[in-house]
């Protein structure tokens, strides 16, 4: 009495009080129970059962139940309850199948008071009567429940389940004769304990194992239970048939669930396996716990509130061997962890935004930051229990759209789709693209095109001729040469005049060679490459002249239409072989290296480059013919400023009109990356045929590859219908022409188009004009072909 | 500028992340509700809820989409512990009718013990690769060596990191300059420990990641990180979201310098930090060229940031969440919605790539 008393002070003085603490056991704890007082704490086991006091700073072992010289298994706990009213009476569940019930009050050193040896498998669960002294109920594997009365040797009822075993068995705290139980099929039954024949009422839980249940202490009508299913509901037993109203989903399997004193809508779980943290849920909040305790390291078996009418204490019992008492200021808390907003750049500089929704409604004039939100006085505030806890929170999603007209992306598109990067001499396509920059009025963009015309292109000679961009290579601004002399010159001193490619630390030397050697250079380059692959050379030249004629109309009649993309799509796709366009360069490269020594000597008395600025190159150096390479550095170093500046098109592009102007001076590694860069940003706005032209005009071997790589066409003959091997026009297996137009009769070479339902097809113009006027398939084969 | 176009997400819980696929043409949002939802665009330009689906028994704390030259496919991770991947199943169904797709799980990462609290896909020329981390400190990469098998996953690396990790980035750069790089952030709130961002780099030699640098004077909680896009810089930009918003570059010393072999040394510098959300602040995220920050706070706002051409980084723009104005009482940069509009012009040129006031530079 006296020691209830002091309790009791302690409540009226509103706390306990301690610290999260925990000591180590000899053994796993199975269960544990506290003392109605909060003083004392049991823990049982296999091999443990001892009772400890909870001091303010420690745990200290206060009685081992566990004596005689060779324990029987009567001392071998699967569950442990400490009455509530007796503080010298104890119940426990032994594995045997035994319930024993203990006397503290006992003088001899064995305090095992009764035994009841009337369940044939383990008991699973006991528990006293709240309010009737004597009263003992067990629950056990072999499916029966029986109610014990202390006076008597003998259980005074059984209660068959008539299922499978009984996990959990609770006395209601309000209905004097009602108990639920638990059972293995996920059934839950009520019964009344002066009526053993048939229960009051079963209802299926859950999906699986009920593992345990537990009354709501305030609420008569609420039953907690926990299954294997992960779940925890909660029950309305008030009505006639028991409603689920809350169903919080946890991680693993619940193996324990207890209503957390003073919060009407707390409960704490720990879990059988996989997990061994507690946690305490808000029901209202069911998908993500309030609190969490992660002190365990093995699964923890029992849990308990300390105190009746606290709600900051928990103590637990794990599998690996401690005892913990947990404060609730220590726990960690995942809503506050959790990230309350998301957020996400869009392409088109859209932002989608995510954000809980009493972030964005609160008023602006909220409290300044106060600091870290795990501030301790945040946790005080957060959990006290008669706050109404935020109990339902939601977000506000929504997208923060860019007006079409201000996209803020679109510059890159429109400068993607309308910039002309071949097909035409060097000035024009700095011209055009000059003004497609202008026009989005990106006019530091405009001003660069323009500076690199004027570097690259003097301004006397005009490009009239066809001077594209794959022959182009500097000769517009320096009289042609007899191609006779080239030859020969290119044996004699090709090495030489080969090293003004080789690295970009000797680019300043082209200012002290006068310009034919540097013209040498350019057009023996050019006729190298030229000479490789004479007969693609040859095609390619009456392509660009081609192109030429075509983009030179428009120019000329100033046409209205401002973008012509894709000029050379225009135009039936050939698909240039090109082996390995950078191959030579590269060997170029190699064969020049040991040259580059022999060399030093007439580069010493170089002046920098760097002293000259751009705007200081007056006019008149034009007219002395400073060769273009004496810019390169500049070039190279705009370009590299247009990366940096996260404008990788910009330098893609340039990098691409210019060609081998500007290629030695940046590092092969470099230029990968830009286009790689590039070719991604294209692909993410789906400008798939932009993507390819870059591809195809890009000069670095691992870019190009892109466009070869994995491709793969299964031609099936049409006649025949079955595979064609070879890569002829003819199937081997009917020895006909396979794709032939089904309108003209002549091999398609170009693009052929066939209908997927019957194989045939042809010329595309063909088969659109024939499809104009039929629905039917040109070959007579009946069936309807559709082009869409 | 910004409409603000207001979605009924209709999640139970809290939103956790968003995320815009590779085109920006679907989004999938996940939520403390265990459940993950896809957005797709219609042609007006209205977002409609393809997909919702139970993703974890779990809060689900991050989205990603993988590049879509795997797939449509996505990578969810949740306090249950696990990352899954997901991927969208083109079939005749019942669903394909109600403008229904179907995404079925391809795989479960169950190697961590605790809340896996974020999953990247790593940039695509590095195959089809993923990274989790989690709150117990470790960054686990896993990579399916089929890209079409995504239900085989194998660990590769598993990365101790010491400290409970909220975030990881990889480095974009498709360089072959750059090896591979990972950024990761805690939101470990003890304040003994410092160093709350460490970036880890893959060394070609020894075929692991070994950590290249530690930022030291990030010290509290970090809840985001993000590397900008790389688009051909030689340098990396990071922004961080701890208390405030941080962006960092990261100059790779040359390798000559460095012995050889080691992890690759980097020039820090810090060149923005912003308290301007006067709170916590939760996400970063950039723009597609690197060159905006948009970040957001407890404060409820989005705010845009950008260089101008003296590299000094300026707010650019408020969004509020719900799209009211800002109220411009909170805060001396605070732009209320009208003035927002006269600030445009200023925003819209410098997106063009390069201001118009660098051309005297």
């Amino acid at each position: 009495m006296e020691k209830m008393a002091r309790v009791t002070t302690a409540l009226g003085g509103n706390t306990l009080t301690g610290r999260t603490m925990y000591c180590h056991l000899d053994a796993p704890a199975n269960a544990i129970s506290v003392c109605r007082d909060a003083a004392q704490v049991v823990v049982a086991g296999r091999n443990i059962f001892k009772i400890y006091a909870i001091e303010e700073e420690q745990f200290v072992e206060k009685l081992n139940l566990r004596v005689g010289r060779k324990p029987s298994l009567n001392f071998s706990c699967a569950d442990v309850v400490w009455h509530q009213m007796d503080e010298n009476l104890l119940a426990t569940a032994a594995t045997n199948g035994v319930v024993v019930t203990w006397n503290l009050g006992k003088p001899s050193r064995n305090k095992q008071d009764q035994l009841f040896t009337e369940h044939k498998r383990t008991v699973n669960k006991v528990c006293f009567h709240p309010t009737e002294a004597y009263m003992l109920l067990s629950g056990s594997q072999d499916g029966y429940m029986k109610c014990f009365d202390l006076r008597k040797k003998d259980s005074v009822s059984t209660f068959s389940g008539q299922s499978e075993s009984v996990r959990d068995v609770q006395f209601s705290i309000r209905d004097y004769f009602t108990f639920a139980a638990t059972f293995e099929n996920g059934n839950v039954q009520l019964w009344d304990i002066r009526r053993p024949d048939r229960y009051e009422r079963m209802f299926t839980a859950h999906n699986g194992p009920v593992f345990c249940c537990d009354w709501h202490p305030e609420d008569r009508g609420w039953l907690a239970t926990g299954g294997r299913d992960k779940m925890v509901k909660v029950w309305d037993m008030n009505t006639n048939r028991a409603k689920e109203i809350y169903c919080v989903q946890s991680i693993a399997s619940v193996a324990r669930v207890k209503w957390r004193p003073e919060c009407k809508h707390h409960l704490a779980t720990c879990s059988m396996m996989v997990d061994h943290n507690i946690y305490v849920w808000d029901v209202r909040r069911p998908y993500i716990p309030s609190a969490m305790f992660e002190e365990h390291r093995d699964v923890t078996t029992g849990i308990v509130w300390r105190h009746l009418h606290d709600p900051y204490f928990l103590l637990s019992g794990s599998k690996d061997s401690t005892l913990y008492q947990h404060i609730f200021k220590d726990a960690s808390q995942p809503i506050e962890r959790a990230n309350p907003e998301g957020l996400c750049y869009g392409l088109f500089g859209d932002l989608a935004f995510a954000a809980k929704e009493s972030l964005v409604t609160a008023d602006s004039n909220r409290k300044p930051y106060p600091g870290d939100r795990r501030h301790p006085i945040f946790f005080k505030r957060k959990l006290d229990p008669t706050e109404q806890f935020e109990s339902v929170s939601s977000s506000a999603l929504s997208v923060f759209e860019t007006e079409p007209d201000s996209s803020s992306m679109g510059w890159f598109v429109d400068t993607a789709r309308q910039y002309a990067l071949a097909g035409r001499s060097l000035a024009e396509l700095c011209d055009h693209n000059a003004k497609v920059a202008k026009e989005l009025s990106r006019n530091q963009v405009a001003q660069t095109w323009t500076m690199l015309r004027i570097i690259y292109c003097s301004p006397g000679t005009m490009p009239s001729a066809n001077l594209n961009h794959s022959i182009g290579k500097g000769s517009a601004s320096l009289p042609l040469m007899n191609s006779f002399n080239l030859k020969d010159m290119a044996s004699g001193m090709g090495s030489e005049a080969r090293l003004d490619w080789s690295k970009g630390e000797n680019r300043s030397e082209n200012i002290l060679l006068d310009s034919s050697t540097t013209l040498i250079t350019n057009d023996e380059n050019e006729e190298t490459e030229g000479s490789d692959v004479p007969a693609d050379y040859l095609l390619g030249d009456v392509e660009g002249d081609e192109d030429e004629l075509y983009l030179m109309d428009h120019e000329n009649a100033h046409t209205e239409e401002p973008e012509y993309v894709l000029p050379q799509e225009a135009f039936p796709l050939r698909h240039e072989i090109v082996d390995n366009p950078s191959g030579p360069d590269h060997l170029q490269d190699k064969a020049d290296s040991p040259h580059v020594s022999g060399n030093e000597a007439e580069t010493v008395s170089l002046t920098p480059v760097e002293s000259f600025s751009l705007i200081s190159i007056s006019h008149t150096l034009y007219e002395s013919r400073l060769p273009p390479d004496f810019f390169s550095a500049l070039v190279r170093d705009m370009l590299r400023f247009y990366a940096e500046q996260g404008d990788v098109q910009m330098a893609v592009s340039v990098l691409i009109v210019l060609g081998e102007r500007i290629r030695k001076e940046i590092d092969e590694q470099t230029q990968e990356h830009w286009y790689t860069s590039y070719i991604d940003l294209l692909q993410r706005f789906r400008l798939w045929n932009i993507s390819n032209q870059v591809i195809k005009l890009s000069t670095c071997r691992a870019i190009t590859c892109l466009n070869q790589a994995s491709t793969t066409l299964h031609v099936n003959c049409s006649n025949c219908k079955r595979p064609m091997s070879n890569k002829g026009w003819i199937c081997d297996r009917c020895r006909q022409c396979a794709s032939t137009c089904a309108v003209c009769h002549h091999v398609v070479k170009g693009l052929f188009v066939w209908c997927q339902g019957c194989s045939h097809g042809g010329h595309l113009q063909h088969i659109l004009k024939w499809l104009e006027s039929s629905t039917h398939c040109p070959a007579g084969c009946g069936h309807l072909c559709e082009y869409t | 500028m910004f409409v603000a176009r207001s979605i009924a997400a209709d999640h139970k819980d809290l939103i956790h992340d968003v995320s815009f696929d590779f085109h920006g043409r679907r989004m999938a949002t996940c939520s403390s509700d265990q459940s993950v939802k896809v957005w797709d665009k219609s042609e007006s330009g209205d977002w409609h809820c393809t997909a919702s689906w139970k993703t974890h028994s779990g809060s689900v704390w991050r989205v990603t989409w993988a590049h879509p030259e795997f797939g449509q496919v996505l990578a969810s991770c949740s306090f249950d512990r696990t990352a899954a991947v997901w991927e969208e199943i083109v079939g005749e169904s019942n669903d394909k009718l109600r403008g229904q797709s179907h995404w079925v799980k391809r795989t479960t990462l169950v190697d961590s013990r605790t809340s896996v609290t974020d999953v990247k896909f790593a940039p695509k020329h590095m195959g089809l690769m993923l990274a989790t981390c989690s709150a117990d400190g470790v960054v686990r990469i896993y990579e399916a060596p089929d890209v079409m098998n995504l239900s085989q996953w194998s660990l590769q690396h598993e990365i101790s990191c010491k400290l409970s990790c909220s975030c990881i980035s990889w480095n974009p750069s498709s360089s072959r300059a750059h090896s591979p790089m990972i950024a990761v952030g805690s939101d470990d709130s003890s304040p003994n420990v410092s160093a709350k961002v460490q970036i880890y780099e893959y060394n070609e030699n020894t075929r692991k990641y070994a950590k290249a640098e530690s930022l030291m004077t990030v010290t509290d909680p970090v809840h985001d990180i993000s590397f900008a896009p790389n688009l051909g810089r030689s340098f990396h930009i990071l922004a961080v979201a701890t208390k405030d918003v941080r962006i960092f570059t990261l100059k790779p010393v040359r390798k000559e310098l460095t012995s050889s072999g080691g992890p690759t040394k980097f020039e820090i510098h810090i060149v923005a930090q912003f308290d301007n959300h006067n709170s916590q602040v939760w996400r970063v995220s950039w723009n597609i060229t690197g060159t905006v920050l948009a970040s957001s706070g407890d404060d409820g706002c989005v705010r845009l940031w950008k260089a101008n051409y003296m590299d000094n980084w300026k707010c650019t723009g408020i969004l509020k969440g719900n799209g009211s104005p800002v109220n411009g009482s909170s805060s001396q940069q605070a732009i209320s919605n009208a003035s927002l509009g006269s600030n445009n012009p200023n925003l819209q040129n410098s997106l063009n790539g390069s201001s118009a006031s660098r051309k005297h530079s």
